[in-house]
């Protein structure tokens, strides 16, 4: 009886405290405030953990058709390069500005912070799950309310090539016509 | 936890709201609808098994198609085409596999 006074203490204890850091408003929410090592490992955690699982059953597709390449590459430029940076630039007001930082996807993997990839398959599972679905309080949207499954594919293989572009390359894949 | 909450307020406007200016280069605000810079192609460099490489082609091959007649022969630099790879009867096939037996 005694442990479970103690853990009713315990419990109460907890949801006060969480309501009292909730209410007065000590949390600082600006983007420009990173978080503690803490709370960013918490959620570095949640977020890579969810992604594994909920991405670890996807079918790939061959990703090899170079006409994948051509779609995946002009909606990448119109959509994510804002964020997500091309070849040669390093940075923009979104990848300065976002916290959540967007890694820059033109160069390897290995070199986004935090991001497991995987082998080839398990990164391109992952990259087609983030693409389709989002990442809640980031500023990755959800591209699969407005993009068949075929788009986002074509994304997922322009994305694979992306490290190893020249701007060049990337200019003419890229290009509207 | 309500900060997501919180967080999504914040982040979403801030969003839709500076979607469209990209960086503070004007330079980099000018970008719509570029066509594709199919001059600098080297074609000696590209291995013609690549995907990146066939795209390229098929991009700029499908670029001249359409500008047929109306090419800017000034931005060419006809000493780096290589003619042995282009194809003369590319309209008559609508197929877009044809495009990808070139062989070395
Ligand atoms: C408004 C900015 C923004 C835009 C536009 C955007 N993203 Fe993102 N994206 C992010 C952010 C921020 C993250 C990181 C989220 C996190 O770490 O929790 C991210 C994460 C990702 C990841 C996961 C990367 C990894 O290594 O785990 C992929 C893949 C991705 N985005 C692809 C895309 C694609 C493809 C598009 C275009 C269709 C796109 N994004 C458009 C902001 C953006």
């Amino acid at each position: 009886m005694k442990i479970f006074k103690f853990l009713l203490l315990l419990a109460a204890l907890g949801v006060g405290g969480g309501a009292t850091v909730m209410y007065s408003g000590i949390v600082n929410v600006a983007a420009d405030e990173p978080h503690s090592d803490l709370v960013f490992w918490l959620l570095e955690q949640t977020r890579e953990n969810s992604i594994k699982k909920a991405a670890q059953s996807i079918e790939v597709p061959d990703l090899s058709d170079p006409e994948l390449l051509l779609t995946g590459g002009a909606d990448y430029e119109y959509m994510c390069s804002s964020c997500h940076l091309k070849p040669d630039q390093i940075e923009s007001d979104m990848s300065l500005g976002l916290y959540p930082v967007p890694p820059n996807l033109a160069v390897s993997g290995e070199s986004h912070k935090g991001n497991e990839q995987g082998d080839e398959i398990e990164s391109a599972r992952k990259h087609f799950w983030v693409i389709k679905h989002g990442i809640k309080a980031s500023g990755m949207p959800a591209w699969g309310k407005t993009h068949d499954d075929h788009r986002i594919w074509a994304m997922v293989a322009f994305i694979k090539r992306l490290p190893t572009l020249t701007p060049e390359q990337y200019q003419v894949l890229t290009a509207i016509e | 936890m309500k900060n997501f909450r919180k967080v999504a307020f914040i982040v979403i406007p801030a969003i839709t709201l500076s979607i469209s200016a990209t960086a503070h280069d004007p330079k980099l605000h000018v970008k719509k609808a570029e066509k594709a810079d199919c001059s600098k192609m080297d074609h000696s460099k590209m291995d013609m098994k690549d995907p990146v490489a066939i795209a390229m082609m098929k991009k700029c091959m499908k670029q001249a198609e359409k500008s047929k007649g109306k090419m800017d022969h000034s931005k060419m630099d006809h000493s780096k085409m290589d003619h042995s790879k282009m194809k003369k009867d590319e309209h008559k096939t609508k197929k877009k596999d044809d495009q990808n037996e070139h062989n070395h």
